[in-house]
């Protein structure tokens, strides 16, 4: 897999870029009548929307379904990487042989928080400290397959960047003593993608990737406000306006509102207090609403939930409920969909999440570069593999739909700290960008996504005066 | 064939003498403490055993045969070529028992004797190499003794043996071929250890008998009355030293303390080679040797250490029937998970699992499968004996997994299972027991008797050492372990069994699990080295650890210090007596509490072993006490009169065996505190813990062994002067520091002794700074210790700050040892850790305790209070907060009050017998709202049930009845009116859960309409979720919803995914049921709270 961290295009940041607070030119006789460009679109959330649910079942299904599924893609993997090195079960390991063995990590951790430090005051407290990293270097690994369990060790496979729920395949011998001495660890890299239509004739199209407005805490409203009138094509010259024009959709990648405590009532002091709960403060789902409602008034906007949004938290993470959004979900062009969101733009195929997966890997392995760990999560092959571990998740009782079964062109995760892409380029021949969407409210960079040419095209907002 | 009879111990008549249980603790007991201390009769038994020797020999080939891949490592090493005549043989002995049989054995001419049978004991012990050795010890000839009558002469002696040897041949007319029942009556020079005697000694005669159990009828013969020749008379003898086991008599005798390093010097020996067939043990190596030239090792130095002994860890798994606990008659075994662990090694040598049915391999253990249950039996005998086990250990193996064994091959007729102790013809047996000790409280158990294998049941171990809430194996493992064990109902089991070999490898993981962490608990509790440590001190057998109480240790030390000065023990007859108006004598006394809140230090004044050094300084002891008519044989000053009206004659005249038994002890503790200190081998250190701890134990089961109404040798001038002096002391000690420190005296404030305990003294120095009352302490202790006898010394050691004193025995504090920090928050009869307490009360009194003493912010206790109250009455609590367990211990029948749990635990058998609790399981339960008047056993129900159900928790009750009293105890010095906590605004609005249909009742006929979410009117027309007069709230109202699916999403995710680590498998569902894990209850409330929850989110409809 080559990974390219080029692939920019244009400004890379167009902060200062007197340009965009220029009026409109001053006749508007000359400006040409701009058209906003179309382009067809395929959702393909259904397997992460939950109409009926239960929760009769355990994380087992999960699991095991994973493996099921990936166990194919790494004997295929293990029949190409090591020829000829016989694939054993772990309940039947030779001893001294030196074999393949498939099954899902599981990484032990000392610092991993657990439900029971409840009921243990002093780790409790210790982990209420909240630390952001709990990678520690004393971590373990272990593979298990359907039946059994067995400890890795030796240099092979360092725990340092996997996490728990990744399906593997690792090569080595049974050591005395019931542990598996790793040589070498495939992943089952990235999945068959399907070909990427050629693009139409014309000006290159757009898809504008948004998060993390952080809607109702300080911030700075001004400039989301300008991103906004950026993408509705208000803003700027004649170029801004004719490249605005070609941006065929807004994915809002979660992180509407600042954070969910805005809409938590606070506990009650006392019974008294019930019959007097206070009103909820909804003024920053007011503005979300209005914001979302501007941008579906100009092109069809997809809208995510993420970690602090209105929606339930578990993943998949469902569609923000219509209530919530009263003006914006009276345009057709409001999407509510599901996190992950799958779909499809003239062919092109977008996979991504609001950003929980990529925060959850790099809280459970060692860097903490988020570009990295999305690039670890395509070569794994799955999309959310510390779910449901340390990742709440729905307990599937006979599906895994994290797992990446064909490959997408561009795979984003929203609410990162920083911007960063990647191309990747797959062993036959895919070619995945990665884009990691900052938050906004943090750096108010937006991405355009060039659907002709995968190239990607950060444009950031400064409404600061003294710039 | 051998004409060696081992079979000592009939399966009937013998009752065996060293796995003795029964009252023989300061016990509550009977009284018949006599009797346990009668020899059994041991009957002889001819030919005819249940396996020959051929037999044996083929099985043991057999064994070899199948052995293959699974058994390489079970064997001991090999020992190293021996010869007898150069060669020693060392090792450490763990258990010391024997038999009556022939004497000399074959050709081995050890000991000469004319007589037909004669106890032969045997010690079972361990090499440093980790060779098992058995050596049997012959000659050594049980006795006791009685006073001589005046003018008593070889003569007279010789007559009254004959007379002596007529009367017990006449009792033991069937024994048969035995010659000579009394050896002879020796004339000796002893002194008794009760009272002053100003002489150093008299005569006595020391009665020598033929077998063990000759001594307890010859004693009854003696006490009787007999006819004495020389005295033209019959006459009633008071005996000594006859209530002393043989065992216990030899390793007295022999200087032999329980676990230390004995030696057999060469040329003294005589080894029984391997194949030979005078061989009668599994033991490696099989020695003869004469008493005489034992060599016993004290354990100091290089033979301190621990022998490479080998522990095995068991645990079976049976297949009971639905809704029944198994019955050995009955349930299959289905496994047996067996661990053998070398002592000091930290991973097991063998993980082995035996199941019935096939089994799926498991990674780093032997999985052997059997197609029949016999076959299962005998291969695991068969892995005993080749894993020649020298400690067996288990969680409740003692009542349940081993009895379950013995009684199952029984039932199938395996006649080859019980037979692997290290004896090989020796039939293991069974038998009920109780043990009853005023320290333990009583327990009953089997006592299962295998012979040179010592059995230490975990549970029963830490059932006497720690005070805990439950001892299920999951809360003594979340206690200690820091983890939480997975359950499998034993319902499931059968499930399990019933499948394929997946599942029954489920199932052999799980009771692979359950086998280790005995170990693991062994390991981390320091069991091994604190019981060896223990016996070493006490010099008892370690088996007499587990088994008996307290004062066979005590008494064994007595008779070892008596022996050395000469003196002996009388058999005092213990008159029976109600054990409940025994206590004659004042207790200690407790100093009034002053209740209150203090906030400035409190410092803590202890007496270092107060009863030990005051029977030190006064030189209290049997040896020493002056009855009162014999006043007058003592000058004044060298008698001492203690406060309870006792005299005892001063140092000067004699000094007591029981203050040189407590000096040695004391001395030999300082000493183990300093190599401890000293000692950088982690080994090393353990071992010197373990001992400077027993050491500190045995201390003070002195005292208790002369104030323990039904002990062997009561005193209870003893005891009832030790306790007058501590009162004294504590009374001297308050009116000294009260005087002292005075603002006359030019201190900051006048003191004020606030509390005393037995020993401690707790002085209110009413300074501010926890430093300055560290000084004050300290020079306090000094002062007050100047004024006492040595070596009676009063020990400033703490300070609390603050400190809440809630009554006698009931306080909290944060403990200060030095002046910087805090060194943690002590409690005492709070109700932190009571066992049959709701968690709800734990968490709130623990919680309170945090805020008023670590925060000192006494409001935000209260206010803390208040917001459990309202979220108690509110039902916002978690469940498994509410739920009590007890253990079902009998069935309803025999308890005589209506009992809550055990009224439940019948409902439940009505409702499905398969899942109900039966004897012996837990049965948590939650109180539900009743009808009106309902008894509080009405309202018990099964926590799952009730949440199925949805029935109403009854906050009320929980509230009146479980978290009043300790919260008012607990406000008491806090606040003027603790009931104010429990009434008031907070306590107004109260929810209760809805009623379901399935709730039953009236419920079942009611119709249910949908109310809107909001304010809940009924429902007009087509709407699901709100009224029109809700609907512009409805973003709010929905995200008030959504907070509650968010939290119990995450609380889902939470808890699964932790049982999952807890069982240690992702792709396998958890079965774990174990209902004393705090989040058993919590995982299924909230699986059916979030199905619920989004339900009600489903309800808003989007468009």
């Amino acid at each position: 897999m080559d990974v390219d961290e080029d692939g920019l295009e244009g400004p890379a940041a167009a902060t200062g870029n007197r340009d965009l607070l220029c009026a409109p030119s001053a006749s508007t006789a000359d400006a040409p009548q701009l058209q906003r460009a179309t382009a067809a679109f395929v959702c393909r959330d259904e397997r992460f929307r939950l109409e009926k649910r239960t929760y009769d079942s355990q994380y087992a299904p999960i699991y095991f379904c994973r493996l099921e599924i990936m166990t194919p893609m790494l004997l295929e993997r293990v029949a190409q990487g090591w020829p000829g090195v016989p694939v054993s079960k772990i309940l039947d390991l030779p001893e001294g042989q030196e074999v393949a063995v498939v099954g899902t990590i599981y990484k032990e951790m000392k610092l991993k928080p657990s439900i029971l430090d409840e009921y243990n005051k002093e780790r409790g407290l210790e982990n209420l400290t909240g630390r952001a990293k709990l990678a520690a270097p004393d971590d373990t690994l272990v593979l298990e397959d359907a039946s059994a369990r067995m400890a890795l060790r030796g240099d092979g496979c360092p725990p340092g960047p996997l996490v728990t729920g990744v399906v593997a395949a690792v090569r080595g011998a049974a050591a005395p003593g019931g542990d598996f001495d790793v040589k070498a660890v495939l992943f089952a890299h990235l999945a068959p993608q399907p070909e990427r239509p050629r693009a139409p004739p014309g000006p290159a199209k757009y898809v504008a990737l948004l998060s993390g407005l952080g809607i109702g805490e300080g911030g700075d409203p001004a400039r989301l406000a300008l991103a906004v009138e950026y993408l509705g094509g208000f803003l700027g010259g004649a170029t801004e306006q004719a490249m605005s024009a070609q941006v065929v959709r807004t994915v809002v990648a979660g992180g509407l509102l600042a954070s969910s405590q805005a809409l938590e009532a606070p506990p009650p002091q006392g019974g008294a207090a019930k019959l007097r709960q206070p009103a909820l403060s909804l003024g920053p789902l007011k503005e979300a609403d209005m914001v979302v409602a501007q941008l579906a008034a100009a092109m069809p906007v997809d809208v995510m939930a993420g970690a602090a949004d209105p929606a339930n938290q578990a993943l998949p993470q469902q569609a923000l409920h219509a209530c919530l959004l009263p003006n914006a979900a009276a345009y057709p062009t409001l999407h509510r969909v599901t996190n992950p969101h799958e779909f499809e733009v003239d062919g092109v195929a977008f996979l991504g999440t609001s950003g929980q997966n990529v925060a959850d890997v790099l809280r459970y392995s060692e860097g903490d570069d988020a570009a990295e760990a999305l690039t670890r999560v395509l070569e794994w092959g799955h999309l959310v593999p510390t779910a449901p571990d340390t990742l709440a998740a729905y307990p599937f009782a006979a599906d895994d739909p994290f797992v990446l079964r064909a490959c997408p062109h561009v795979l984003f995760a929203g609410n990162q700290p920083e911007f960063a892409t990647r191309m990747v380029t797959g062993r036959e021949g895919q070619r995945v960008r990665l884009v990691c969407v900052p938050r906004f409210c943090d750096s108010g960079t937006l991405v355009l996504v060039n659907l002709a040419t995968m190239a990607v095209h950060p444009i950031t907002f400064d409404a600061s005066l003294e710039a | 064939m051998s004409h060696l009879q081992m079979r000592a111990r009939g399966p009937k008549g013998g009752e065996p003498p060293m796995k003795r249980g029964g009252g023989s603790g300061g016990g509550s007991g009977s009284g018949a403490i006599d009797d346990d201390m009668v020899e059994a009769h041991f009957a002889v038994e001819p030919e005819g055993l249940d396996i020959d020797d051929e037999d044996q020999h083929l099985q043991m080939a057999d064994i070899d045969v199948d052995l293959g891949e699974a058994g390489r490592n079970w064997e001991r090493p090999l020992p190293p070529p021996l010869d007898p005549r150069s060669d020693s043989i060392t090792f450490q002995q763990l258990e010391v028992d024997y038999f009556v049989g022939p004497p000399n054995a074959h050709s081995l001419q050890v000991h000469r004797t004319d007589l037909h049978e004669v106890p032969i004991l045997r010690m079972y012990g361990v090499t440093e190499a980790g060779n098992s050795v058995c050596a049997f010890i012959h000659g050594f000839e049980p006795y006791f003794y009685v006073e001589a009558p005046m003018g008593f002469g070889p003569d007279e002696a010789e007559a009254l043996s004959r007379e002596l040897n007529v009367k017990l041949a006449a009792r033991n007319a069937r024994g048969g071929r035995q010659s000579r029942f009394c050896m002879r009556v020796e004339l000796v020079q002893r002194q008794t250890v009760m009272h002053y005697q100003a002489a150093r000694s008299r005569t006595f005669l020391r009665i020598v008998v033929a077998t063990p159990n000759l001594v307890a009828q010859a004693r009854g013969i003696l006490e009787g009355g007999i006819f004495v020749e020389a005295l033209n008379t019959t006459r009633a003898f008071l005996t000594y030293e006859s209530h002393v086991v043989f065992a216990l008599r030899f390793m007295i005798d022999a200087s032999i303390v329980g676990g230390n390093w004995v030696e057999l010097p060469p040329s003294k020996y005589r080894l029984v080679p391997d194949a030979d067939p005078a061989r009668v043990t599994h033991c490696q190596l099989e020695a003869h040797v004469h008493y005489a030239s034992l060599i016993s090792h004290e354990p100091e130095g290089r033979w301190s250490r621990l022998a490479p002994f080998r522990i095995l860890s068991v645990d079976i798994e049976c297949a009971g029937r639905k809704g029944c606990f198994p019955e050995a008659e009955k349930d299959p075994v289905i496994q047996i998970a067996s661990m053998v662990t070398e002592h000091g090694s930290a991973k097991p040598l063998v993980r082995n699992v035996m199941t019935l049915g096939t089994c799926a391999p498991i990674v780093g253990s032997e999985v052997m499968s059997f197609s029949s249950e016999e076959e299962l039996l005998k291969r695991w005998r068969d892995l005993v004996v080749e894993t020649d086990a020298d400690v067996v250990i288990g969680y409740n193996i003692c009542n349940f997994d081993l009895p379950y064994l013995i009684k199952r091959a029984e039932t199938l007729e395996v006649s080859t299972f019980p037979f692997w102790g290290r004896i090989r013809k020796s039939k293991l047996r069974v038998r009920d027991t109780q043990f009853s000790s005023k320290a333990y409280g009583t327990h009953d158990w089997k006592e299962i008797s295998i012979d040179g294998r010592v059995q230490l049941d975990l549970l029963m171990a830490i059932q006497r050492d720690h005070k805990l809430s439950s001892y299920s194996l999951n809360a003594v493992s979340a206690h200690f372990l820091g983890e939480q064990k997975e359950d499998v109902h034993h319902s499931i089991i059968a499930d399990l069994q019933a499948g394929n070999a997946e599942t029954r490898r489920r199932l052999a993981v799980y009771c692979l699990k359950d086998a280790y962490l005995p170990q693991r608990l062994v390991d981390k509790l320091m069991y091994m080295y604190n019981y060896v440590e223990m016996a070493r001190v006490t010099g008892v057998p370690m088996s007499f650890l587990l088994t008996r109480g307290q004062s066979i240790k005590v008494f064994s030390q007595i008779l070892r210090k008596a022996r050395q000065r000469g003196l002996v023990v009388p058999n005092i007859k213990v008159h029976g007596g109600n054990p409940a108006d025994g206590v004659a004598y004042e207790g200690a006394t407790v100093l009034d509490a002053k209740q209150g809140f203090y906030k400035t230090p409190v410092a803590t004044l202890d007496f270092a072993s107060l009863y030990p050094s005051i029977m030190m300084a006064h030189n209290l002891c049997y040896t020493t006490l002056l009855p009162k008519d014999r006043l007058r044989e003592v000058p004044p000053e060298d008698m001492i009169r203690t406060p309870s009206g006792d005299t005892f004659v001063r140092t000067c005249r004699t000094k007591g065996i029981l203050p040189e038994i407590l000096e040695e002890l004391l001395a030999a503790r300082k000493r183990a505190k300093a190599d401890l200190k000293a000692a950088t081998d982690p080994f090393v250190k353990a071992v010197l813990d373990g001992r400077q701890l027993a050491l500190k134990v045995s201390a003070n089961s002195v005292y208790g062994f002369t104030g323990a109404v039904i002990s062997k040798m009561p005193c209870l001038e003893i005891s009832s002067s030790t306790t007058a002096y501590g009162r004294e002391m504590i009374e001297h000690t308050k009116k000294l520091v009260t005087a002292k420190y005075t603002r006359a005296n030019g201190y900051e404030a006048n003191c004020d002794v606030i509390y005393g305990d037995t020993d401690s003294v707790m002085v209110h120095f009413r300074v501010a700074s926890t430093e300055r009352a560290m000084e004050l302490g300290k020079e306090a202790a000094e002062y007050v210790s100047k004024t006492f006898v040595k070596p009676i010394k009063l020990e400033f050691e703490k300070v609390y700050n603050p400190y809440l004193l809630i009554n006698k025995k009931r306080y909290a504090g944060l403990l200060w040892t030095s002046a910087d920090k805090w060194d943690k928050m002590d409690a005492k009869g709070i109700e932190i850790v009571r066992r049959d307490n709701c968690l709800l009360v734990r968490n709130v009194v623990t919680t309170c305790l945090e805020m008023i003493l670590i925060k000192r912010d006494e409001e935000g206790a209260k206010a803390y209070v208040r917001r459990t109250i309202a979220d108690l009455l509110m039902n916002r609590l978690d469940l498994s907060l509410l739920v009590v367990t007890k253990g079902l211990t009998q069935m309803a029948e025999s308890y005589k009050v209506k009992a809550a749990h055990v009224e439940l635990a019948e409902k439940m058998m009505k409702r499905d017998a398969a899942t109900a609790p039966t004897l012996g399981d837990r049965v948590a339960y939650v109180m539900v709202k009743g009808a009106k008047g309902a008894k509080s056993w009405e309202k018990a129900e099964d926590p799952i049930y009730a949440l199925e159900h949805g029935l109403p928790i009854d906050c009320q009750h929980y509230l009146d009845h479980f978290l009043e009293k300790p919260l008012s105890r607990l406000f008491g010095p806090i606040m003027k009116n603790p009931k104010d906590l429990m009434s008031g605004d907070h306590t107004r609005s109260i929810t209760v859960a809805k009623l379901s249909k399935q709730a039953g009742g009236i419920m079942s006929f009611a119709k249910v309409r949908p109310t809107c979410l909001a304010c809940k009117a009924p429902l007009e027309g087509s709407a699901v979720d709100l009224c029109p007069h809700c609907r512009p709230k409805e973003a709010e109202i929905y995200a008030r919803s959504l907070g509650t699916v968010n939290e119990l999403e995450a609380a889902f995710g939470a808890l699964w995914t932790q049982c999952q680590r807890c069982q240690g498998s992702l792709h396998q569902d958890v079965l774990c049921t174990s209902r004393d894990c705090p989040i058993f209850y919590r995982r299924k409330k909230t699986q059916k709270d979030l199905a619920e929850a989004h339900a009600v989110l489903a309800r808003f409809p989007d468009w």
